[in-house]
């Protein structure tokens, strides 16, 4: 897994070794450029998508979802804030959306978990791999 | 006033309308229904009176024909196209197909023979509309009567007042349905029904014949316009005796088509059957009007049948066969309707006679003559039927002289009319008829023309005295039962053993209708009643049949026998003809007002081969023709066309009037021969008609067993209807029914029999597709999806998971797809 991961972490701590390593460590960490919060909106994705895949308890997999969700959060504020560095008029655009998808998210939780409990009323179950209504 | 002649047709069209279209919706009144259609005909006859005014006196116009489309009241009506005109091409020149636009237009003419046509049928029309307010009161069906009488008078006036042929055609055509909705007015009596078929059924042969001469005249000339035509026709030359040329066979289907509506041998035999019409409508179509219309065309095309010698032998002898041969059947006929009607069939021949010999202008002149005091008499028989109570058979009437004085006394102007008494109207025409029969150059065998017309003229005055002593003078019979044909309801009724007037049968002819077993009523007793007080027996039991004291009718129906009655006394003082030129001090006196000077101008001359001009001399070509020599007497009529005139024929045999004037040495004294035995004639047929029917009235039926077997043939009308049942009806209905059982055996056996056969082979075909086409297919169709099923069932899980994995898979692919060539760079 982490040999997976490798590349990126070695993208996210490279400048650090130009100067005195903890000093340069600091300073990255403080101002961190846009790079570093698409990697890690990136591993929340992925994180996001193998709960999705992998877990079998539903409250998991929503939980999971959310991880996703908050990755594109993540993604927007990143570009909302690279934006207004560069001085760009429409750079607040990433923070409304930012707070759209929470709001699309609350609604989608609140329907989610009702769907949720009416299949535990009738299947008295809440592992997805006993759910095959889709089916049909 | 000649440009508003347009209207004269188009008012009693309104009127019929009218009457036709709301008389019925808004329950019109009689007074209302008779007021619109009286009215729009006297309209029309004050239009008309005033237009031939000023179109012979007024203006110059006279004797150049006169069309509305000079003033524009005309319109295209068929605008036709080029016709190919190679027909009747007379010499080398004009053997090439030549082509004339044939434009045909609804304009009215007027010229001399159109504007006398005009005046007879809106002038006598008017006294027969006014008799008929009277005679159908109290019908049901007044309105429609009145309805079918406008529409006859619409079509009768553009027949007479069309300017082409096939405006002619289209009042001729109109003229017969009218004819057959009014001798169909009684639809409801079987007799009435028939009759009005046979009528419409027996015209159809003589249209057909019209039809042909009106399609060899457009090919002929390439025109149908009557100024057209016979501008052209002029030219062409004289077919003599036995010459079959183009203009013979024309002027032979016109004569056919003259035959079928001018009832004439062998066509005649639906004239005596349309009295079961109404008897107005008998006196307006079937006397005065509708039935001269086939001498009205001859005249109009007298061109035409003055250029084939043979057609107007044909014509003349025609005209002679029917006038003996109706004349004899007249006689012992009963029913008074019946009488008038053979008459007029007689009266008809003897005007062809005169259209045969060439004295066209005389033809029309006893045209006219006729429809008054023939009118007169049918108006009059009309009176004596409603007084009668609508009895038609003679002999229960006589002495109706007391009862019905108006009607009587009129009836008597007629009745000396007819026979040719001297100072009436129907002796000038008649005689004139007689005269040219006997003197003409244009035909051979005029003498035997002469001959049969002066039988059939003896003829004619002894039946109409006949009807004159049976109905008018002698015993009143009418208190008595009779009996005989014409009371078939009593008889049925006496044949069962019933009270005489509980009629079992419906009543024939022009009488009203007894629902059969109805009774109608204690007749007797009101005799009684009638003989004290002398009252109208209109509202008893149902205006029976039998025994009533006669009553004379309502002024509406007597006023218009006067008027008639006088026409019939003066009217042939427009004709005096060159016999008299020692009284009156001129051939034709009256000028313009003398019928033969008037109508001189639409007659052609075959001497000068132009159409007589107003100051020709003499009376057509027939007076044109007399020989010179053999008129010691300056007679001017005789003048230049003398000898041309024989010449033109050739030599037509012995000349009855020529042979006379040799031995006489004098023209005059020849005329006033024929005009004496003309006379001697009629006198010997009234006296001998008083003999019968007044003096000895057993005479008749002696004279009847005597001559047993003429009586039979008389009686029974030469069994003509018997023989065209058997040789035509008879035949007719076995051509039909092998036809039918050819079409039942031979073409519906064909027809069948391909239906059964292509039924097998449907099954066949069916058995083919259901188990081999779709068996085929169904098995392929099944081995598909057996194949495939298991495939995609197998991707169909319904874990949630499952769809999720795919999801991102897809999502992968698509990336990897999108960013290809960026990770491929990556991976370098």
């Amino acid at each position: 897994m982490l040999n997976f991961f490798s590349p990126a972490l070695l993208f996210l701590f490279q400048e650090a070794e130009s100067t005195s390593r903890a000093s340069q460590m600091l300073h990255a960490a403080a101002n961190p450029d846009l790079s570093k919060f698409l990697v890690i909106g990136a591993l929340l994705f992925i994180i996001g998508v193998a709960g999705v895949l992998t877990r079998r308890n539903i409250i998991v997999i929503f939980m999971s979802i959310e991880l996703i969700l908050n990755a594109a959060n993540l993604n927007f504020i990143a570009f909302s804030r690279y934006l207004q560095e560069t001085g760009n008029p429409n750079a607040l655009a990433g923070q409304i959306f930012t707070v759209f998808v929470i709001v699309v998210a609350a609604a989608e939780a609140a329907i989610g978990l009702g769907i949720v409990i009416a299949l535990y009323r009738n299947k008295e179950t809440i592992w997805v791999d006993e759910i095959d209504l889709l089916k049909w | 006033m000649q440009k508003y002649i347009w209207l004269v047709p188009l008012l009693p069209l309104i009127g019929a309308a009218i009457n036709g279209l709301l008389g019925r919706k808004l329950r019109f009144s009689e007074q209302l229904i008779g007021g619109i259609a009286v009215g729009s005909v006297a309209l029309s006859f004050l239009i008309s009176v005033a237009a031939v005014y000023s179109y012979g006196f007024g203006g110059h116009q006279w004797p150049t024909p006169y069309l509305t489309s000079q003033d524009g009241f005309s319109f295209d009506w068929i605008p036709g196209g080029a016709v190919s005109v190679n027909q009747g091409a007379h010499d080398a020149a004009t053997q090439a197909p030549r082509f004339a636009l044939l434009n045909i237009e609804w304009s009215y003419q007027l010229d001399p023979l159109s504007s006398i046509f005009m005046l007879i049928v809106t002038g006598v029309g008017l006294c027969i509309f006014l008799f008929a307010t009277g005679y159908m009161h109290g019908e049901a069906g007044f309105y429609r009567f009145f309805a079918y009488m406008g529409l006859f008078m619409f079509a009768m006036l553009v027949l007479v007042m069309g300017s082409n042929f096939l405006m002619m055609f289209v009042g001729w055509e109109g003229v017969g349905l009218c004819s057959y909705l009014l001798i169909g007015y009684y639809f409801d009596r079987q007799e009435a029904a028939n009759a009005s078929r046979k009528a419409f059924i027996t015209n159809r042969v003589g249209d057909f014949g019209f039809a042909l001469a009106i399609f060899g005249i457009i090919a002929t000339f390439g025109s149908a316009q009557y100024t057209d035509v016979f501008e052209q026709a002029k030219s062409f030359p004289i077919e003599l005796l036995g010459h079959w040329g183009i203009l013979s066979w024309i002027a032979l289907g016109l004569f056919i088509g003259a035959c079928g509506k001018s009832a004439q041998l062998p066509l005649h035999v639906w004239l005596p059957d349309a009295m079961a019409g109404p008897t107005p409508v008998s006196a307006l179509i079937h006397a005065a009007t509708m039935v001269t219309a086939g001498l009205y065309m001859v005249t109009r095309t007298n061109v035409i049948f003055q250029h084939s010698q043979t057609m107007l032998l044909v014509v003349a002898l025609v005209g002679a066969a029917t006038a003996i041969f109706a004349a004899t059947i007249g006689i012992t006929q009963n029913d008074i309707k019946k009488v008038l009607a053979y008459s007029t069939v007689s009266q008809l021949g003897f005007m062809f006679m005169a259209c045969g010999v060439g004295a066209f202008a005389i033809a029309i002149f006893h045209v006219m003559t006729h429809a008054f005091f023939k009118a007169l008499m049918f108006l009059g028989a009309g009176s004596v039927i409603h007084g009668m109570h609508h009895e038609q058979d003679m002999r229960r009437m006589g002495g109706l002289k007391k009862y019905m004085p108006y009607t009587y006394w009129t009836f008597m102007a007629g009745w000396l009319a007819i026979c040719g008494i001297i100072p009436f109207s129907g002796f000038w025409s008649k005689d004139e008829i007689l005269w040219n029969a006997a003197s003409t150059t244009q035909i051979p065998l005029g003498w035997l023309v002469w001959l049969i017309g002066t039988i059939a003229a003896t003829c004619t005055a002894f039946y109409m005295t006949r009807l004159m002593g049976m109905t008018f003078w002698g015993k009143e019979r009418f208190l008595e039962a009779a009996g005989g044909e014409a009371d078939e309801a009593h008889a049925a009724a006496y044949d069962k053993g019933l009270a005489p007037h509980d009629a079992t049968r419906g009543s024939a002819g022009d009488r009203p209708r007894h629902a059969v077993g109805e009774h109608v009523g204690p007749v007797h007793e009101d005799v009684a009643h009638h003989v004290t007080t002398h009252g109208h027996a209109k509202d008893d039991g149902g205006h029976a049949h039998g025994a009533h004291i006669p009553h004379e009718s309502p002024p509406s129906m007597w006023v218009p026998l006067v008027v008639l009655a006088i026409l019939a006394v003066i009217g042939g003082f427009v004709g005096i003809g060159p016999a008299f030129k020692p009284i009156t001090g001129t051939d034709h006196p009256g000028g313009r007002l003398n019928i033969t000077t008037w109508l001189k101008p639409i007659i052609w001359n075959p001497a000068t081969r132009e159409f007589n001009t107003p100051e020709d001399a003499g009376h057509g070509a027939a007076a044109a023709a007399e020989p010179e020599h053999a008129a010691p007497e300056p007679v001017a009529e005789a003048g230049a066309h003398g000898a041309t005139g024989t010449a033109v024929y050739g030599d037509t045999g012995f000349n009855l009037a020529h042979s006379v004037e040799a031995s006489t040495h004098s023209h005059l004294a020849t005329e006033w021969l024929f005009i004496v035995i003309s006379l001697v004639v009629a006198g010997v047929g009234i006296l001998l008609g008083f003999l019968f029917y007044v003096w000895r009235p057993a005479l008749p039926g002696i004279w009847a067993q005597r001559l047993r077997p003429l009586y039979r043939a008389s009686y029974n009308k030469y069994w003509v209807d018997e023989f065209y049942g058997w040789a035509i009806t008879r035949r007719t209905m076995d051509a039909a029914r092998a036809v039918y059982a050819f079409d039942a055996r031979v073409v519906d056996g064909i027809v069948n029999g391909l239906a059964t056969l292509s039924r097998m082979f449907s099954v066949i075909v069916g058995g083919i597709d259901k188990y081999f086409v779709d068996g085929l297919v169904n098995t392929i169709a099944a081995f598909i999806m057996r194949l495939m099923s298991p495939l995609f069932r197998a991707a169909q899980t319904g874990f949630a998971p499952n769809y999720a994995l795919v999801m991102v898979l897809g999502l992968m692919a698509a990336v990897a797809v999108f960013f290809a060539k960026d990770i491929l760079a990556a991976f370098k």
